[in-house]
């Protein structure tokens, strides 16, 4: 088992040392962002050699950590470059004014049913297809606020879970309820990518 | 069960916190970073910011470069995650909430200068931010080759098996540290202080000064 590890290791540090000799080599600013991100990956792959629950738990936080580092950056890229997105005409057919809001429904309502995380993915794909027929003129500090509350209420649920155990039912209510809403907030985002000031 | 050796370099343990195995603790040491970090978050949030003046040559004119509305907001409120992110650094009882702590504080030095306008900050930044990334690697990496070898991440159980995490780890985690902000890639950072706004510019050096610190407490104690 060690020796495969080693071998792993091995190969992870030659991926760390070719990044490394391309982010020295390389001029190209956003060719330089691409390849620090390609050695966050590798860094990723040294946590995963360890190959214990406990590697895999650590995965997630450097994960969010590096996407995070990565998101600051291309932020200070786009300012810096002075890059804007392009003012495109909406996509327009008769259909996409009446089919979003009925198919909307129904998948919110049975994404309400199943409720948790799985319902959350349901009803946010519903709100997706909403969100992409209409024009974006949507509160969308709004649906932030929301998705902001929701997470609060999950680890709220979390302690309950923790300090008054003999409430679990409670919890697990408030835990299910707060990730629908959580999950379809973010995922309604998604239907918001196209541009615009207020995204 | 949680007790440091009697000769351990920040002194003897004042308080712990168990969370799980999660246990963040003070010691002399540790206190006094984390008050001098508590200091400063404090002053990023009571105090105004400074006013920059440019003096306008060959006339007896001056510009003043004010921070004011959103970008004030802004700027404070990363600053105050930036004091939130190091003070979690000095307390940590594990290598891996350290390592993520550090690169916490890294994420937030890039979003205190984000909104600053100039063009020799913002390329400072992105250039102190790709070394940042970069940096993680053997941060990541270092707590994970501990992990592999001594099968846990908790300072107080490699305290308790005091020889045990291995030189290479030690030695990646350092460097992790320097990229993040110290001695030789400092010149990617040093562009960073001449944005406008001080209290919270000068977070940037404080977080950075107080991280040093603690890696060399974590790396004599284990």
């Amino acid at each position: 088992m060690m020796e495969e590890y080693t071998i792993g290791l091995i190969v992870a540090l030659v991926a760390v040392i070719i990044t490394f000799a391309a982010a020295v080599w390389e001029k190209n600013d956003i060719h330089r962002l691409i390849i620090a991100d390609l050695g966050e990956v590798a860094a990723l792959a040294i946590i995963a050699l360890v190959a214990t629950d406990l590697a895999e738990a650590l995965i997630i936080p450097g994960l969010v950590v590096g996407i995070s580092e990565l998101m600051a950056l291309s932020e200070i890229y786009l300012v810096r470059e002075g890059l804007s997105r392009p003012v495109k005409q909406p996509f327009r057919i008769e259909v996409l004014d009446t089919a979003p809001a009925i198919i909307a429904v129904i998948l919110v309502a049975y994404g309400i049913v199943l409720s948790g995380f799985t319902g959350g993915a349901v009803a946010g794909t519903g709100v997706i297809f909403y969100l992409m027929g209409k024009p974006h003129a949507e509160r969308f500090a709004l649906i932030e606020t929301v998705s902001g509350f929701a997470w609060v209420f999950w680890i709220v649920a979390f302690f309950i879970f923790m300090i008054m155990p003999e409430y679990w039912f409670f919890g697990v209510m408030l835990a299910g309820g707060a990730i629908l809403a959580k999950v379809t907030s973010k995922m309604s985002l998604v239907g918001t990518m196209r541009g615009g000031n207020n995204v | 069960m949680f007790e440091l050796a009697a000769g351990a370099v920040g002194g003897q343990e004042l308080f712990v916190l168990p969370f799980g195995d999660i246990v963040n603790y003070f010691t002399p040491y540790t206190i006094a970073l984390f008050l001098f970090a508590l200091a400063f978050t404090l002053i990023c949030i009571f105090s105004k910011p400074e006013k920059q003046l440019d003096v306008a040559f060959g006339t007896d004119a001056i510009y003043a470069k004010e921070v004011t509305g959103k970008d004030l907001h802004f700027r404070r409120f990363m600053a105050i995650a930036c004091g939130v992110a190091t003070m979690g650094a000095v307390t940590s009882g594990d290598i891996f909430n350290f390592t993520l702590f550090v690169s916490m504080v890294g994420v937030c030095i890039i979003g205190i200068v984000a909104s600053v306008k100039y063009k020799h900050v913002l390329n400072a930044a992105f250039n102190y931010g790709i070394i940042s990334i970069l940096s993680t690697i053997p941060l990541f990496g270092g707590a994970a080759i501990t992990l592999a070898a001594t099968g846990t991440l908790s300072i107080w159980e490699l305290a308790a098996i005091a020889p045990a995490m291995p030189w290479i780890a030690k030695a990646l985690i350092i460097i992790g540290v320097m990229g993040e902000g110290i001695a030789p890639f400092y010149a990617a950072k040093a562009e960073l202080f001449r944005a406008p706004g001080a209290p919270y510019v000068i977070m940037i050096h404080v977080s950075s000064l107080l991280m040093f610190l603690r890696v060399v407490e974590i790396m004599l104690t284990v």
